[in-house]
């Protein structure tokens, strides 16, 4: 519907403010609607809230430590909290009790870092514990299981293996397919694991002429997942392109495509050199907002990627220190927040067309010299022109 | 004293019906009995409307103020204080989480219905506002007035998008989307229903043959076994019928004139045609079931059923 009124071909990225929430929030999440937008607090509540009214509607409370990470499901009707008291929930919010009931509650041995619905499947997750280990987990009744995420050391002598150092995994995501999953280590490479088998399908150290990588700290993919971006302790954003991973055979026959990543663009800032605390790609993959971790100003940095990664603004959203960006699913849209809280939800402002309010009156940027063509107003025509309107009466109509 | 809007659930259950004795009454839409009368407001009310899941409904009445009614308690559950002038029309969103108004006072107000606060108030028109409508996703308000305008509005900006209007700027009584938000229907009154096209600003249809020179009359699609209609209540007491896309008036629903109006307040099915104008015209959501109610003579609600389907 609102194609023809606006321009599609305009979505760009926002440039102003538009509405904060007074949220308690450590971060906020849009929903795959973008109706809604979920925000964990360090109290161990959810809140969400309804981008329409600007009001809070419902509260999920049931962790009794801070909320880590929260995803929606692809339908909405499902919210996943991870939390630092070792449980993870799944909550249904077509539920009509309040809070809304729990599906499902799942408990680890150890703090939630985060936790991920695969896109396709609301009942498979995708756990990271703090210690560095990851789980896909299985609630389907059939199937229900817990299947940790391992790399599988190579068969070198025993003296080599043992004295060299697991490595953590400091993030993990489902790429938008849902048919692999990501996981950076805390030595700086990514490991890409098959959801269906859970064996190793591919692994990247990334190379870097110019600074070494670090631990990585996130990874997000655009929409389409043909590239992604990680952000690691090194204080770079590095966009990568994804390329097709081998199926393991029903054998378990294990293919791994192994070999070092270049990025195809890094994005940084060399001046201040601030860390990042989070990204995000806008829904078309055009635009990358980053977050700095600037401790005393509010600053998201867009990089227009159309356009070989060049810097596009920045956009200063005040004093409070930003914590998270996240872009909303299908509109020049974003949600950060901010150390104190506060959810900012970024838009572009609309200028005020006075000439809408005119019937049949058309606005124009600049002055245009019109040409009158020579029978314009001539009064001749005018039985033929009720003719018209009497004919142009009779096409077929469908308003539903 | 008349029946001034009538609107059937979104399940086509019931029906709800607004008048000026104060009171909105709720009607089994099949055997046409009262399920329940809310009584609240201190003026008569003006127009009623459903929410989406059908468990709330929301009045607006002249004593300013907007009633959201709750279906499982039975009883007022916000009242919706804002407007300086009569409301004359409400419409839920919708996701029914956000309401329009409009009335007297010359402006729509959009309303956080679970909070019953006013979120923004449009300055709209220069006369009093007849009709609000959203479109399918909620994204859009069209309004109209006295002053003869429509205006579509951004319902997240608040920002008016066009006007349209006629040559002869009619006085306009009442606007609806098409279920595609792709056509607005608008009655006026110089007696006619115009179809316009919301991207191109024109008028694509017009229909005529009923009467319509005083009052705010409703206009409704009907969209039942693949055809679609336009129905409309008139000012000489019948219920027009016309065919969307060939204009053509299909049918009136009318009856033996002046038989008996012997139980005013009651819902009499099948019968006869109303003897005063019939202002408000309903239609029913699945099947083939229009609801007419009139004015002062005949305090009836009328429940027209297709034949086929008796």
């Amino acid at each position: 519907m609102n194609g023809p009124l606006s321009n599609p071909f305009s979505i760009t990225y926002p440039t102003a403010v538009q509405t904060s929430l007074h949220s308690g929030a450590l971060f906020a999440r849009f929903d795959p609607s973008g109706r809604f937008t979920a925000a964990g607090r360090n109290d161990g509540t959810a809140v969400i809230w309804d981008l329409d009214t600007c009001g809070a509607v419902r509260w999920l409370e049931g962790h009794v430590k801070g909320i880590t990470s929260v995803d929606w499901s692809r339908h909405s009707r499902f919210v996943l909290t991870a939390s630092k008291d070792w449980n993870i929930v799944v909550w249904d919010l077509a539920s009509e009790t309040d809070p809304p009931k729990r599906h499902a509650t799942v408990r680890f041995d150890a703090p939630v870092a985060s936790a991920y619905f695969h896109p396709r499947n609301s009942q498979i997750l995708l756990v990271l514990l703090a210690t560095g280990d990851a789980y896909v987990v299985d609630l389907r009744k059939s199937q229900r299981s817990r299947v940790e995420l391992c790399e599988p050391q190579e068969d070198d002598d025993d003296e080599a293996q043992m004295h060299r150092p697991r490595s953590a995994i400091t993030v993990a995501r489902f790429d938008p397919s849902g048919k692999h999953i990501f996981a950076g280590t805390s030595t700086g490479s990514v490991l890409v694991f098959n959801t269906r088998t859970k064996t190793i399908v591919g692994r990247h150290k990334i190379t870097d002429k110019i600074s070494a990588v670090g631990s990585m700290r996130g990874i997000e993919f655009v929409k389409s997942g043909r590239r992604l971006v990680t952000n690691s302790t090194d204080r770079t954003l590095r966009q990568f392109n994804v390329p097709i991973y081998p199926v393991p055979s029903l054998e378990g026959d294990v293919e791994c495509l192994e070999f070092e990543w270049e990025p195809t663009h890094r994005f940084n800032d060399p001046i201040t050199k601030t860390a990042w605390h989070a990204m995000s790609y806008s829904p078309d993959g055009e635009w990358l907002a980053g977050g700095a971790a600037d401790p005393a100003a509010h600053k998201i940095y867009i990089w227009d990627i159309a356009n070989d990664g060049q810097f596009a603004s920045t956009l200063d959203g005040g004093r409070e220190t930003l914590t998270s960006v996240h872009w909303h699913p299908n509109a020049p849209s974003i949600a950060s927040t901010t150390n104190v809280g506060n959810i900012l939800i970024w838009h572009i402002p609309v200028q005020e067309r006075w000439g809408a309010f005119a019937g049949g009156f058309e606005e124009i940027d600049v002055n245009v010299e019109y040409e009158e063509k020579e029978d314009e107003f001539d009064i001749v025509g005018l039985p033929k022109y009720t003719g018209n309107l009497l004919s142009s009466q009779l096409t077929i109509l469908a308003v539903w | 004293m008349s029946v001034s809007s009538l609107k059937f659930s979104p399940d086509g259950s019931m029906l709800a019906s607004c008048a000026s004795d104060k009171t909105v009454k709720l009607w089994d839409s099949y055997t046409g009995a009262v399920i329940r009368t809310f009584v609240g407001h201190t003026q008569g009310i003006s127009d009623v409307a459903w929410s989406s899941d059908g468990e709330y409904l929301a009045s607006a009445s002249d004593d300013k103020t907007i009633i959201i009614w709750s279906l499982e308690l039975f009883e007022a559950v916000k009242t919706l204080k804002g407007h300086t002038n009569f409301v004359f029309c409400v419409a839920f969103n919708p996701r029914s989480n956000l309401l329009a108004s409009g009335g007297f006072d010359e402006t729509v107000r959009v309303w956080d219905v679970a909070r019953g606060r006013c979120m923004k108030v449009l300055p709209a028109h220069s006369d009093p506002v007849t009709a609000v409508s959203f479109n399918h996703d909620g994204t859009r308000i069209v309004s109209c007035a006295m002053d003869g305008l429509i205006r579509i509005w951004d319902t997240e900006s608040g920002q008016c998008l066009k006007t349209l209007v006629d040559d002869d700027n009619p006085i306009c009584s009442h606007v609806r989307f098409s279920p595609n938000s792709q056509f607005i229907l608008s009655a006026t009154q110089d007696s006619t229903i115009r179809l316009w096209n919301c991207i191109t600003s024109r008028c694509v249809k017009t229909y005529r043959g009923h009467t319509n020179r005083t009052y705010c009359i409703f206009a409704c699609y009907s969209i039942t076994g693949g055809r679609t209609r336009v129905v409309s209540g008139s000012e000489d007491g019948k219920v027009y019928i016309w065919d969307l896309n060939s204009r053509k008036v299909v049918q009136t629903l009318e009856g033996h004139k002046g038989a008996s109006s012997d139980t005013p307040g009651t819902l009499v099915d099948r019968a006869v045609h109303h003897i005063d104008i019939v202002l408000a015209v309903a239609t029913h959501p699945a099947r083939n079931i229009i609801a007419s109610a009139s004015m002062e003579k005949d305090l009836t609600i009328r429940l027209w059923f297709d034949e086929d389907v008796l």
